[in-house]
This record gives structure tokens, sequence and C-alpha cells, in this order.
């Protein structure tokens, strides 16, 4: 159950990341014939990180506890000590971005070029700040594998 | 320069995430720097980092419809291209203040 959470989690994110960067491509040829679709792929976008982060949270606050364990006591402690400190608190900027992207894009965006920019900003920020949180992610799951690799058998 | 009215919402919120991202760090800080900070936030949900997510969310939904609220409910005014300079600030500075942080933290 904990791996299906754990991959539920990695999963919504990267329909986020996905949804977002369509929401990106699409603003940048904003045109009337994908107004409509801009808006609800950015409500897509928000529906997925909140899952995401829904999803991630239980995890961290159930079941990362022994994960921690065997990072700390392996090669790759930076893995919980920086990875997943920093982890755990830059998705909350990233969670407040994603939720104030259909905000953005509920403007009219066809004719709005600086209404435009700021959705393509608060898309690109959202993209790269899944991307960073997805990296993190990775680097966690490595620590707990180097760990486990490095235990006497 | 186009005229093109924006919602209210847009600006608030939108003001709302650049406070809220740097607020979200110096929480952090101030979390990391006070063991009781740290274990008043864990007494109040069990866990200190919902306490700390539940803080910025009703924070962000406040500093959103209050700056919404302003200006004869008419919200806060200014050019589109300011806010954005502002949002992209405040998010860019809240997430390297977090990842900066724990580099010499320990």
């Amino acid at each position: 159950m904990k791996e299906v959470v754990l991959l539920g989690h990695v999963l919504l994110g990267a329909a986020c990341l996905v949804t977002t960067i369509w929401v990106f491509v699409d603003v940048l040829n904003a045109h009337e014939g994908n107004r409509v679709r801009i808006r609800w792929m950015s409500r897509a976008a928000t529906l997925f990180m909140w899952l995401a982060f829904v999803v991630g949270g239980y995890w961290y606050v159930v079941d990362y506890k022994a994960d921690k364990d065997v990072i700390l006591k392996g090669p790759w402690p930076l893995a919980h000590n920086y990875f997943m400190e920093t982890k755990e608190h830059f998705v909350i900027t990233l969670l407040l971005l994603a939720t104030y992207l259909p905000i953005a894009a509920s403007n009219n965006l066809v004719v709005n070029k600086e209404a435009r920019r700021l959705v393509l900003c608060v898309a690109a920020l959202v993209a790269v700040l899944a991307l960073l949180a997805e990296g993190h992610g990775a680097i966690i799951a490595m620590g707990v594998k180097v760990a486990l690799l490095a235990k006497p058998h | 320069m186009e005229n093109i009215p924006i919602s209210k919402h847009t600006i608030s919120f939108g003001l709302s995430v650049a406070l809220c991202a740097v607020l979200n760090a110096l929480l952090v800080i101030a979390k990391e720097r006070s063991k009781g900070l740290e274990d008043s936030m864990q007494r109040i949900t069990g866990h200190h980092w919902i306490t700390h997510v539940a803080i910025i969310l009703i924070l962000f939904a406040i500093c959103g419809w209050g700056i919404g609220r302003t200006n004869n409910g008419q919200g806060a005014k200014m050019p589109i291209d300011r806010l954005t300079g502002i949002l992209c600030s405040g998010v860019v500075a809240g997430v390297l203040i977090v990842l900066g942080f724990y580099v010499i933290a320990d």
C-alpha cells in the first residue's frame, strides 16, 4: 500500500507538470479556439497538484519515518537532511502557484498581452518547481536505495 | 500600453502568492531555529509540517481575499507587468531562501 501511495504521488506530480506545460504552450498560441481549453487545463493542473500534495503529504506524515531512519544510517544522509527538508517546504510555494494558475488564466488572454505574460510566468514557475520536486524525490528514493545496498548482508 | 482590465482576484491572489512564498521561507527558518516553535506547531495538529502548511494556506486565503476587498471593494490596482515582477520575485526569493538555508543550517 505504501508503494502505491508513493507511486500515486509521483504520477500526480508528473500529471501536474504535463498539464502545466500544456497550458504554457497553449498560452503562447492563445486564440479564441483554445481559450476554454486553457482554463480547463489550468484547473486540471491545480487539481493534480492538490492531489499530489495530499497523497505525498499523507505518505510523508504516515510512512516516511521508516525511510528517514534508513537514509540517515546510510551513505547519503543528505537525501533527508537537505533534499527532503527543502522539498517538504518549497512544495508549499508550488501548491500556492498551482492554485493561482487558473485565477490568472481566467482573464481574457487572447486580447491581453500582459495577462498572457503573467500566466506564462506562473506556468513556467510551476513547471520548474515541479521538476525540482521530482528531482528531489528521485534523490530521496536513491538515498533509501544506497542505504539498503550498503547494509551488511 | 494596453489597458484591458483583469479580475481583482488576479492581483490580490498574485500578491498573496508572493507574500506567502516569502513568509513560508521565514517560517521555515523560525521553525528550524526555535525548537519551542516547532514543538508548538507539532502540538497543534500532531505534525509540525501539517501546521506549517495550514498556516501558509490560511494566510494565502486571508491575504488574497483581504487585498481583494481594499480600495472600496475594487481591490488593489497595479499594472499587470508589475504584478508579474512582484510575484516572480517573491516566489524566487522564497524558494532560494529555503534552498539556501538548508545549505548552511547543518
